[in-house]
């Protein structure tokens, strides 16, 4: 099996404080994988040293591997990992100068991944498709992203990533500031991309209903520290450890 | 008998209340006024006494030169008005591209040595004696050049003008909430790109108001033209390496004569200025439409 994120003894310290400690796990290519743990944990700290967005927080130290794609991430070109890694936010944070088909376009356009507008037309159609999002904006692409629901926005932040083609997908608690509706919406959107195959997803989330819906594998964090990784069923229905057992019956948050 | 008593006594309190509400809104209307009047009286006395003088010399008052003292010919304000255009050009080529180069540093390196020298030197210029700005301009340019020049003055506006649009640049750019950074590096953007086509686009309304005040400050200012510019009365333009007028100037050298026609000329001259002022702020607002966040 090979694998699209690997992490060994990663360790971050932000300010004197310890978020991660000495994490090591592997992510399975073309699976959803769910960093599942209470609010606090270090879960979006992981994902943005997966990306470098970590690079943002100067204060930050970062030590041990991390293998991304196949490429050492603190060796890599960060820009240039970027450009295969799709981050959604916690917030659904649409550019808000950009009309509903700029937000989608920018990326592709930027880094000169279409030849023509035709062609880009016809990626921000399929992203927006994929997000399950195009019925709803088809006509008004030409807006701002103010008008749509929270719901749509947070669709919309998904289209802007899936249209650079990600390999790679990670999801910040993308459901967490929308409405259950528009939560299911975003977990089939999910589930049927990675059916597609391509493409391995990584969601950080603090609602064990929701992992237990849409991951292949788990992994548990508790204050920086790993406590359980494994396939869904088996950390759902066995966990190993007390903690995590806790976790699901909502004993620990 | 209590419970008439206490209302009553309910009702003196509401009455006292009313009172107290009335006299509150009238003190805070007083001093409104009060923190009005000055600039009214500015504004009204320039339309009135600049307005005669406009309608008294038509056009011609924007394209001819100075009159003579004691002449009846009102004559017009041409040299100014092409010498103030001369310094804002100038004043805009060099100073703004540093104050915006200045402020996309210091929010992208917030932690280096250079941006907060700059910051805090931006943030101390503010403070400085215009004057003295006027001073050191004519030490580092009219000395060395040997004359007095438009370059000279231009010099002088652009030390007075780049603390002011640095501060509003700086400002809109560092009040981009993180997320929308994140999102911008999230879909692979090198740093210029992040910055030239996200960042900057957000902020494009606290720019153009560094844009603004930074035009404001080169039309307006008077102190740094004083040592600089020398002054042009009856010709318009020789080059930029020479003396030129500017209407600031014009206004405070003639509002000091005692000719009833140059006082004249002076309060048409601040019309025109104000008026140029509105016009700026009025075309550029409503041309750029502010982001909604």
């Amino acid at each position: 099996m090979s694998y699209a994120v690997e992490v060994e003894n990663l360790r971050v310290r932000i300010g004197g404080f310890e978020v991660l400690r000495d994490l090591t796990f592997k992510v399975p290519e073309n699976t959803i994988f769910t960093v599942m743990g209470p609010s606090g944990s270090g879960k979006s700290t992981l994902l943005r040293v997966i990306n470098r967005l970590i690079d943002l927080i100067p204060e930050a130290e970062v030590s041990g591997r991390v293998v991304v794609l196949g490429r050492d991430v603190f060796k890599a070109d960060p820009y240039r990992l970027r450009t295969r890694i799709g981050m959604v936010f916690q917030t659904p944070n649409p550019f808000p100068h950009l009309s509903i088909y700029e937000n989608v376009a920018l990326g592709p356009k930027l880094n000169g991944l279409v030849k023509s507008k035709k062609e880009l037309d016809n990626l921000v159609r399929w992203a927006l498709e994929k997000a399950m999002l195009w019925e709803e904006v088809k006509d008004k692409l030409d807006v701002p992203p103010l008008g749509l629901s929270g719901g749509q926005q947070q669709r919309l932040c998904i289209a802007r990533a899936l249209a650079m083609r990600p390999e790679l997908l990670l999801l910040d608690e993308p459901t967490a500031n929308v409405d259950p509706i528009n939560a299911r919406k975003i977990e089939d959107v999910l589930i049927s991309f990675r059916r597609e195959g391509g493409v391995t997803i990584m969601m950080v989330t603090h609602s064990p209903p929701q992992a237990s819906r849409v991951s292949d594998y788990i992994a548990f964090i508790y204050m920086g520290q790993l406590v359980e990784v494994g396939p869904a069923d088996q950390v759902f229905v066995n966990p190993r450890n007390k903690l995590t057992e806790r976790f699901l019956r909502g004993e620990v948050s | 008998m209590r419970d008439v008593s206490s209302r009553r006594e309910a009702e003196r309190l509401s009455l006292v209340r009313r009172i107290k509400d009335k006299l509150f809104l009238v003190i805070l209307v007083v001093l409104s006024m009060a923190a009005f009047l000055p600039l009214f009286h500015i504004v009204a006395s320039i339309l009135y006494y600049g307005g005669w003088t406009l309608l008294r010399g038509g056009l011609s008052f924007l394209v001819d030169t100075p009159p003579s003292p004691l002449s009846s010919n009102l004559g017009g304000i041409g040299p100014a008005l092409v010498g103030s255009a001369v310094l804002v050009f100038l004043t805009v080529i060099l100073g703004l591209p540093l104050s915006f180069m200045a402020a996309v540093f210091t929010v992208e390196y917030p932690n280096t040595l250079v941006a907060r020298v700059t910051k805090l030197v931006c943030r101390s210029f503010t403070e400085i004696p215009t004057v003295l700005i006027g001073v050191l301009s004519y030490t580092l340019v009219v000395i060395p050049m040997g004359r007095f020049s438009a370059l000279a003055g231009a010099v002088a506006l652009a030390i007075v003008m780049v603390p002011y649009s640095y501060t509003y640049m700086e400002e809109s750019l560092a009040s981009i909430p993180r997320t929308y950074r994140e999102a911008a590096y999230s879909l692979g953007l090198t740093r210029p790109r992040a910055v030239f086509s996200v960042f900057t686009r957000i902020a494009r309304r606290g720019i153009l108001t560094g844009v603004l005040i930074g035009l404001a400050k080169a039309a307006g200012e008077t102190a740094p033209l004083l040592f600089t510019i020398g002054g042009l009365r009856h010709a318009y333009f020789n080059g930029p390496d020479h003396p030129v007028g500017a209407i600031p100037l014009l206004i405070y050298e003639f509002a000091l004569t005692p000719y009833r026609v140059y006082r004249e000329v002076a309060w048409g001259a601040a019309l025109v200025l104000i008026a140029i002022y509105l016009v700026i702020f009025v075309v550029l607002r409503r041309t750029v439409r502010e982001v909604r966040m």
